[in-house]
């Protein structure tokens, strides 16, 4: 529990205009994360139709995507596949609402350094840019948390 | 304590009964009207979805003289639809504006009539 709570407790900046500045990344990455790169590959109520994902479903092309990255990931594709999209859309949706944002924060810096190193480097750095974005905004609200302007704080307040 | 036992069972939970999403395979056969085009040198078809691609052309084989071109690809999918546009002699058909969207049949094989640069 109390681990928990040290996941959960956002640091606050000394002014609340300050979270309230920072709320923008967090709020435009998790909606993109959640609404489409994530929801295009993994089931949510929101993908597009045309994609025919069930709910919590991953697009049937991504675990080939993964088993071609090699070594651990070809021996449980299905497993990698799922967890990234899962981080993606479902890390995503938490971020936007900062609800365990450390955790969500994670999940996506995980799936974002898969994506750089093992999918999109050999494509050149500009093919990196949209998934180092990601990296580096999880990066400080893994740190940061989701600062006053999140559901983490509200969780948070009443306990200290 | 609790709270992370209940979320770590959520999550194994959603990690058992989700899966990967069922792909089948499906084939279309593209039949091409090119009638209206004069000195055809090479028809061919490019696509969102494998054996397709948007980087080259796959090449349609003539079947009535310079004016019926086909050809025949199956490719899994999970998808409802896939995406082409038809090319001939290096040319695109409708230059800028949307694919021609083709709806799977419910069986296996679907046919896909078309008239090059017409809906």
């Amino acid at each position: 529990m109390k681990l928990l709570t040290k996941i959960t407790k956002p640091i606050l900046l000394p002014h609340w205009s300050q979270d309230l500045f920072i709320i923008i990344p967090r709020i435009v990455c998790g909606y993109l994360l959640a609404f489409n790169f994530g929801a295009a590959k993994f089931g949510m109520p929101w993908s597009p139709a045309d994609n025919n994902l069930g709910l919590f479903e991953v697009a049937f092309w991504f675990p080939k995507d993964v088993a071609s990255y090699g070594g651990i990931f070809a021996i449980a594709p299905a497993f990698f596949a799922w967890m990234g999209a899962f981080a993606e859309a479902i890390g995503g949706l938490l971020l936007l609402f900062g609800f365990q944002t450390r955790i969500a924060s994670f999940l996506i810096i995980c799936t974002m350094l898969v994506a750089i190193f093992m999918q999109q480097i050999q494509n050149g750095l500009w093919n990196c840019l949209a998934a180092m974005g990601f990296l580096w905004v999880a990066v400080f609200y893994l740190i940061l948390g989701s600062g006053r302007f999140g559901v983490d704080y509200l969780l948070i307040k009443n306990k200290a | 304590m609790k709270n992370i036992l209940v979320t770590t069972s959520l999550l194994l939970t959603l990690l058992v009964t989700s899966c990967v999403q069922k792909s089948y395979k499906k084939t279309v056969v593209f039949t091409l009207d090119v009638s209206k085009i004069k000195s055809i040198k090479k028809v061919g078809v490019r696509g969102n979805d494998k054996p397709l691609s948007w980087d080259y052309d796959t090449q349609m084989k003539e079947i009535k003289k310079d004016s019926l071109f086909q050809i025949t690809i199956t490719g899994e999918t999970a998808y409802k639809f896939t995406e082409v546009k038809f090319v001939v002699n290096d040319t695109f058909e409708f230059k800028d504006k949307d694919n021609r969207r083709v709806i799977f049949s419910e069986k296996d094989t679907t046919f896909y009539n078309a008239k090059f640069n017409k809906r």
